[in-house]
């Protein structure tokens, strides 16, 4: 049994960036997450590190929240955040009377914007619409989920936070009406963890109210789902939105090699039953073509959703729900912060961590926005010269990943998932989707005894039954044949639905 | 601009193709084979899988659905081929084993025992039970074989690790040619203490020579020796399209490599030529008839659209189940996804059915409602349709005025 003061559940940007605030504010916790870090909203999203501009008409206060996060994450984040700036494109038939509100409303705010004419904004992303009418410049920014979240508990681990991954929550223990503790299941050994604490927190997302209702509370929440895909190439350097209402299909965002475009919104019930369609990616695909009309003929290498995890409205279209975030008392020792954004998240964890302070009577002040994310100075962005000094040991051939960074990352944190790997050094983020080095990144973790030959076959497996749900709307073109290659290797040359 | 003349016109590199090229050269028709490069043969195991669905093969094919394309060729017919086959590899010095009547095994590199008919020298004896203890040799850092993979489903199976100093498919085939690596290697494995029933490789055992290399380990080991097929780039695979491709050179067939077809020239109810570019150069080849093998997706006869499947030489009618909704299955390991139907639906003399020309026939991977994966019939069908496109050309050909 483990004691500590705040047990927080949840290891996406929220959860991670609380521990790393009750870190600095010196205060021992414990962060448990049922996947891995970034496993819901944080990773399923596009990658946007907003400058507030989208929000700006719809809902200031959360623009200007964006604004400010925007810029604090910029010093404090450098090896995370890509400073791509972002365009508003206005293509002929959208509305005048928008735009002319949109930068009346970003000046409000006090967020910075440009009007640029089309042939600036060409010189800008070659790969524009000619037709555009116009542009506005705006402080949008890419920024890793994944490393964000790994930076942040870099911190935590640090001063002694608790941290453990792959734990579902199955109980919240209660004693005399008040939480007390967890007790949370390893989901590779099937053991049982009781954790003791003054104080919960439960920063998980779309499963917010089902960890509350461990603990007969409530979050209301509106669970919408958003739709992405990714492309095999970067089309544009620069976050490319389109100036009109939030609609579909709206954004495109550069990241590392590739893009993300997005999104859709369709409310949902059950944030573990997600389901990308077809319909949803000829959409995402058709709007950004019209920013960039190289979209319709690139290849797409993978469609994912997500969940946004918003606050109960009665406003009927989800795209106009409040991105406002909120910190619930459930008065039984448990609190729930639910709604808000990624780029937020600092400013939740601030707000969250404020109010334990107070709770527990101490005055340390937050410092998360002025020193800069620990760990950085490992980080040498996408360090291509090591990756190629191995070259005749590369086992990711897509993201050049060779056999030692894997067996590093084994060593590392001891994992037996290879999602772990793949997050970590991007192996199979490719155009074969891990079809290739996945095969070999657990044939190695079998060689170096983390999991035996039983556990590497059953992962392999299921790895490539996720894999395809990833795919499998986004097949035509390069991709379909890439995939047949794949399913020619796996049922064909290695027989693998053959029974023994 | 050249022009080339020709009495046939193959188009695709794969098994279907070389073996309809070699067919027709062999009766003394000028044939021209273009490509725009290496086959999709390339990346298979090598071995002649036939009709898995049934311990005889025969018998397999007779239970297809009654669209399979297997139902163009009489039964005789695929017996012949397979028998063609067999000989012309004995011919270019890589012998196959097997035949028509029954299927066997060969273990693959997840330990399952695969399916096939007509298998290499190297592969013949691979277990055909899970009983026969394995021993098997593998190198270090070989990305592309794990022998954990086969422990997991056999149980009495050991391994060896073999430092051959690179660590890809290719570099340690072409090391076991030479002559100083192999004696080296020969005295490491003479001291292992192996006392299990057969000894197994990686498919790295050398380029061409792998049959003589498989067999001096054997004598020297005083056990039977077999390969196991990796996943690409596949040695067996290489090396059947070699000996298959050499096959078709000697019989006097040309290859132009790396001349992808852009265009064709049409008069009437006949294609006249392709438009093929190489080099910067257009270069038309003119033939009386031409032969389509290029293959289903991978192989690149077929091109999936958001909205259509495309035959990409000729754009003959595709035959889909279906929009891209019916395409794929929601279980991946269904074996049945709606886009092994796709591709070209063929008459008994296949021609395409419904295509506006009259001196095209298709053959192997490209036809409709073939299902490889689930029927377990890849290069069995290419080389029974070949007979079939070929003796249906050859008649074209003598019948035309």
């Amino acid at each position: 049994m483990i004691k500590t003061d705040v047990i927080i559940i949840g290891g996406g940007a929220t959860g991670c960036g609380i521990a790393r605030d009750l870190a600095l504010r010196g205060i021992p916790h414990c962060l448990i997450e049922k996947g891995d870090f970034a496993a819901g909203a944080t990773g399923a999203c596009h990658g946007l590190l907003h400058s507030g501009c989208r929000y700006a008409v719809t809902d200031p206060i959360a623009a200007r929240e964006c604004y400010e996060e925007n810029l604090i994450l910029r010093r404090i984040g450098r090896k995370c955040v890509e400073q791509t700036g972002g365009l508003f494109v206005r293509l002929p038939g959208d509305s005048k009377r928008f735009r002319e509100l949109f930068l009346r409303s970003c000046e409000e705010v006090g967020i910075p914007t440009e009007v640029i004419s089309s042939t600036r904004a060409i010189d800008l992303v070659p790969n524009l619409n000619p037709e555009i009418e116009e542009a506005i410049k705006v402080p949008d920014c890419s920024i890793d989920p994944f490393r964000l979240c790994l930076l942040n508990i870099r911190t935590s681990q640090l001063r002694g936070g608790i941290i453990f991954t792959r734990h579902k929550v199955t109980e919240i223990i209660k004693s005399h009406g008040r939480c007390t503790g967890i007790k949370a299941v390893d989901q590779a050994t099937g053991e049982v963890r009781e954790i003791h604490a003054n104080i919960i927190v439960n920063a998980t997302g779309a499963w917010a109210n089902m960890i509350a209702s461990l603990a007969g509370s409530e979050v209301p929440m509106t669970l919408v789902k958003g739709s992405l895909v990714i492309t095999n190439h970067r089309l544009t350097n620069m976050v490319i939105n389109r100036l009109r209402q939030p609609s579909d299909g709206d954004i495109i965002v550069p990241n590392e090699a590739v893009c993300l475009a997005g999104t859709t919104a369709l409310a949902i019930d059950d944030p573990d039953q997600l389901l990308t369609e077809s319909s949803e990616v000829d959409t995402i695909i058709s709007e950004a073509g019209k920013m960039i009309p190289h979209f319709n003929n690139t290849r797409i290498i993978r469609a994912f959703s997500g969940v946004r995890p918003l606050l109960k409205s009665k406003k009927a279209d989800s795209h106009e729900i409040s991105r406002g975030f909120q910190i619930i008392n459930h008065e039984n020792g448990m609190y729930s912060i639910a709604g808000g954004k990624l780029t937020t998240f600092r400013l939740m964890a601030e707000k969250m961590v404020d109010t334990i302070m107070a709770s527990f009577n101490l005055k340390k002040l937050c410092e998360t926005a002025e020193i800069p994310l620990d760990g950085q100075e490992e980080l040498s962005g996408y360090p291509l010269s090591r990756r190629l000094a191995d070259m005749k040991n590369i086992v990711c051939e897509c993201e050049l990943v060779t056999r030692q960074e894997v067996e590093r990352i084994i060593r590392q944190t001891g994992t037996r998932n290879v999602g772990d790997i793949q997050h970590r050094t991007r192996l199979g983020m490719g155009p074969c989707q891990g079809g290739f080095c996945t095969f070999r990144a657990l044939g190695i973790m079998n060689d170096m005894s983390v999991i035996s030959p039983q556990q590497s076959m059953e992962m392999l497996r299921g790895f490539l039954q996720r894999r395809y749900r990833g795919i499998r709307h986004a097949l035509w073109g390069d991709q379909l044949r890439e995939e047949q290659l794949i399913e020619y290797i796996y049922l064909g040359i290695l027989a693998m639905e053959k029974p023994e | 601009m050249s022009v080339i003349e020709y009495d046939v016109v193959i188009i695709g590199a794969g098994v279907a193709g070389l073996t309809a090229g070699a067919l027709l050269a062999e009766r003394g028709f000028k044939v021209a084979l273009v490509t725009t490069g290496e086959p999709t043969a390339c990346l298979s195991t090598g071995c002649v899988d036939v009709c898995s669905r049934d311990h005889k093969p025969l018998s397999g094919i007779h239970d297809l659905p009654p669209e399979h394309p297997y139902h163009l060729v009489p039964e005789k017919i695929t017996r012949d081929a397979l028998n063609y086959f067999q000989t012309a590899m004995m011919d270019m010095g890589i012998p196959y084993a097997g035949s028509a009547e029954e299927n066997r095994f060969i273990l693959s590199a997840l330990g399952t025992l695969k399916t096939s008919c007509l298998v290499p020298l190297t592969m013949k004896t691979a277990p055909q039970d899970n009983k026969e203890g394995i021993h098997i040799v593998t190198f270090k850092g070989l990305k592309d074989f794990y022998p954990g993979y086969i422990i997991s489903r056999r149980k009495n199976t050991k391994f060896s690790v073999y430092d051959a100093g690179v660590y890809h498919t290719m570099g340690i085939a072409s090391h076991f040619e030479e002559k100083e690596f192999f004696e080296k290697f020969i005295i490491w494995l003479g001291k292992l203490n192996i006392d299990e029933d057969k000894i197994a490789f990686p498919a790295v055992i050398g380029m061409e020579s792998a049959a003589e290399i498989i067999n001096t380990i054997a004598i020297l080991m005083g056990k039977p020796v077999f390969e196991i097929p990796t996943i690409p780039p596949s040695m067996p695979g290489r090396r059947l399209f070699n000996a298959l491709k050499g096959y078709f050179r000697k019989k006097g067939g040309m290859i132009y490599w790396s001349w992808p077809v852009e265009g064709t020239e049409k008069a009437g109810r006949l294609i006249e030529a392709v438009a093929t570019h190489s080099a910067g150069r257009p270069n038309s080849i003119n033939a009386r008839a031409f032969i389509l093998a290029t293959g289903s997706f991978v192989g690149g006869g077929l091109t999936a659209t958001r909205e259509a499947i495309i035959e990409n030489v000729f754009n003959l009618p595709v035959h889909t189940d279906g929009p891209r909704e019916t395409w794929f299955d929601n279980n991946y390991f269904s074996l049945n996804h709606g886009i092994g139907r796709a591709g070209i639906i063929a008459d008994l003399s296949l021609r395409p059915a419904d295509s506006p020309w009259d001196n095209i026939f298709v053959c192997g991977g490209i036809l409709a409602n073939t299902e490889i994966l689930k029927n377990g019939c890849g290069h069995g069908l290419a080389l029974a349709t070949a007979h079939v496109a070929a003796q249906s050309c050859a008649e074209y050909l003598s019948n035309e005025i």
